[in-house]
């Protein structure tokens, strides 16, 4: 299927409307009034990611937890230990692997139905990685964490996107932010995705997070992995000077080694830092999207996105991050039109 | 005779945790609280030395940001852990304020005599952070080591007799560690303290690399024993030093078979012959929540205590 340059996406999370979450937190507010509010979280997000201009979009992760604790919450062999920092007063709750792990059933079963029948764009679900649930819990019954990591590919992750894909999902994003903070451990994160993916039928979309040494670990086995696209940081690093320059994109030098190392596949790439409440111009975007297609090699192998989730920041200032995604996208597509 | 002490920074209770997300008023109340119940545990434990539960420390750096020149600034990944600190940028040369900072961030009056105190050695500290004053790391980590001087004087005279100097930065780049800037940098640290001194390791297997750490200026070695295997250990006189085995894992809640702990202790003295011994936990109790973490420090006096009755 042809289609046009420099598509637009979204990675996954959104922040959660502060009514939904003074809703779904009373106790005395009945479960069905809670369904029905989350459909309507849903919705909005839905309706609000197509207004504003993305080609690829889901629900914002409105009903799950958070990344980690959502899947954790149905897998067997798993129990929660309790909460650990994560930085400063942010803490995340940590779980165990006590047993053999197992999938129960399809978690996102009812997030992605609700999604497909409210949206006719392209849809792409993420999940998290076997890989990232392995290294933020603790490994208590397998003899490695290796064991533990293509347990939870095999066991649990597969069985997962099987059933995203016979309810009809066609992108599935294999979300691994810890896959690049142990370089040392590259080869089992590849095993982990291609086992996950194996015999599945659908876009595979990985995404990590940028951890230290600028991808240089993961670039080597990108062509390994049987994924068709990486969505990945870049926006965080780089300056916001107007420009096509190596100074001004710093941030997006590492494309060239990506194209070195004969990685043919899709890139993601992330145009907006979402850890900073300043709105990117559209014209920054516009360049970003330009310099990174040129490294590449290939216009038609970019894809546009945030850094990461958007969570982090104000539903407000990441709904004005993605119009000017949006916006930088189709300035990028008329310079090379 | 064998002595025990934990390392670096405590979990908070889930009461703790949403109090300070959610800035209650009796936020100090319960971290007062809180410090008393934990400091309390370390003496039942009979621990050779307690410490400060550091609960009110964002990361190990953060009370350095309360200094003039200094700005806690981006988050950055602590190594490869799913945990963050915020990087500091120190923006000048001067020292002023130094001395002061450590001692006012602990409740240095609920501390018993045998007190302890845990900080980042010099090497790490440069490592870890950064300076618009010292472009080469070198100079930033020797101008940290006058700086954390000055704090551990200061922290003497309070009568702190053991200073923890944790290093994981020299384990995690053990194979390009300058070693002669570390013992330089130690040595301003060091030199002439009264208060012994323990470097640990942890986040590196440093094993190949014992023998030349064995000659840094520090009163002795520690190791986290999940990254450094014990049987390099072993192989190792602790002659005229002093040897911290991090027996107890901080990064599992299993809780430690305390025979095999007393076994395993008593095969590494028996092999290394150090001057003094301490068993410990391998690093920060905080990657555990404190039910678990409060197990771990009743299992690490009761491992001592095997181990002194031997």
């Amino acid at each position: 299927m042809s289609r046009k340059l420099f598509p637009t996406q979204e990675i996954g999370s959104l922040k959660k409307p502060m009514w939904l979450l003074n809703l779904v937190k009373n106790p005395s507010i009945s479960k069905e009034v809670k369904a029905r509010t989350r459909n309507d979280a849903a919705l909005l997000n839905i309706r609000t990611l197509e207004d504003l201009g993305l080609d690829i979009i889901y629900d914002g992760e409105v009903r799950r937890v958070e990344m980690y604790e959502e899947p954790v919450r149905y897998i067997k062999g798993f129990d929660f230990a309790g909460r650990i920092r994560s930085w400063d007063n942010k803490y995340y709750n940590k779980a165990r692997v006590n047993g053999p792990v197992s999938y129960k059933r399809n978690f996102h079963e009812e997030e992605f139905k609700y999604t497909k029948e409210h949206s006719k764009r392209e849809l792409k679900v993420p999940v998290t990685g076997a890989y990232t649930l392995a290294d933020w819990s603790y490994n208590e019954y397998y003899k490695s964490k290796d064991d533990l990591i293509l347990n939870l590919a095999k066991k649990v992750l597969r069985p997962l996107v099987k059933d995203l894909v016979k309810l009809g999902a066609k992108i599935i994003q294999i979300d691994e932010p810890a896959a690049t903070s142990h370089p040392a451990e590259m080869d089992i994160f590849r095993e982990s995705i291609n086992e996950t993916v194996k015999g599945i039928n659908a876009k595979f979309v990985v995404h990590a997070c940028f951890s230290g040494n600028d991808y240089m670990a993961l670039a080597p086995q990108m062509s390994e992995i049987k994924a068709q696209q990486y969505t990945l940081e870049f926006a965080n690093r780089d300056t916001w000077n107007l420009g096509l320059n190596d100074k001004a994109r710093k941030g997006y030098q590492v494309l060239k080694a990506f194209r070195e190392y004969g990685y043919k596949g899709e890139i993601g790439i992330g145009v907006i830092d979402v850890h900073v409440d300043e709105i990117e111009p559209p014209e920054l975007v516009r360049d970003r999207i330009l310099y990174a297609a040129k490294a590449l090699g290939d216009p038609a192998k970019i894809y546009v996105n945030p850094d990461c989730g958007l969570r982090t920041r104000s539903r407000l200032v990441a709904f004005n991050k993605i119009k000017s995604q949006v916006k930088g996208a189709e300035l990028a597509r008329q310079k090379l039109s | 005779m064998i002595s025990s002490y934990t390392l670096g920074i405590y979990p908070r209770s889930e009461e703790l945790i949403e109090a300070t997300r959610k800035n209650s008023s009796n936020l100090s109340s319960l971290f007062l609280k809180e410090k008393k119940e934990y400091i309390a545990l370390e003496k039942k434990a009979k621990l050779g030395f307690v410490c400060d539960p550091l609960l009110e420390w964002d990361d190990i750096f953060r009370p350095f940001a309360q200094l003039n020149s200094v700005k806690a600034a981006a988050l950055n990944r602590i190594y490869e852990m799913n945990t963050f600190y915020r990087r500091l940028s120190f923006n000048g040369k001067a020292l002023s304020g130094a001395g002061k900072i450590v001692k006012s961030n602990l409740a240095v009056s609920l501390l018993p005599k045998n007190r302890a105190v845990c900080l980042p050695e010099p090497y790490t500290f440069a490592e870890r952070h950064v300076s618009s004053a010292y472009k080469k790391n070198d100079e930033f980590a020797i101008f940290l080591a006058k700086l954390l001087r000055k704090e551990i004087d200061s922290l003497t005279k309070a009568g702190f007799k053991l200073i923890q100097l944790i290093a994981p930065s020299i384990a995690y780049n053990i194979n390009k560690v300058d070693l002669d800037l570390v013992y330089d940098a130690l040595n301003i640290v060091t030199k002439n303290l009264k208060a012994k001194t323990i470097l640990h390791f942890y986040f590196g297997d440093v094993s190949k690399k014992i023998g030349k750490l064995l000659d840094l200026p520090v009163s002795g070695l520690g190791f986290d024993t999940t990254s450094t295997p014990i049987s390099s250990i072993k192989k190792h006189s602790f002659s005229g030093k002093a040897l911290a085995v991090g027996l107890v894992n901080s990064y599992n809640t299993k809780i430690e078979n305390k025979k095999k702990c007393i076994s395993e202790m008593n095969q590494i003295l028996s092999k290394t012959k150090p001057e003094e011994a301490f068993v410990t936990t391998n690093f920060d109790l905080e990657y555990i929540p404190k039910e678990f973490a409060r197990k771990k420090i009743l299992i690490l006096g009761q491992i001592a205590s095997g181990v002194r009755n031997v």
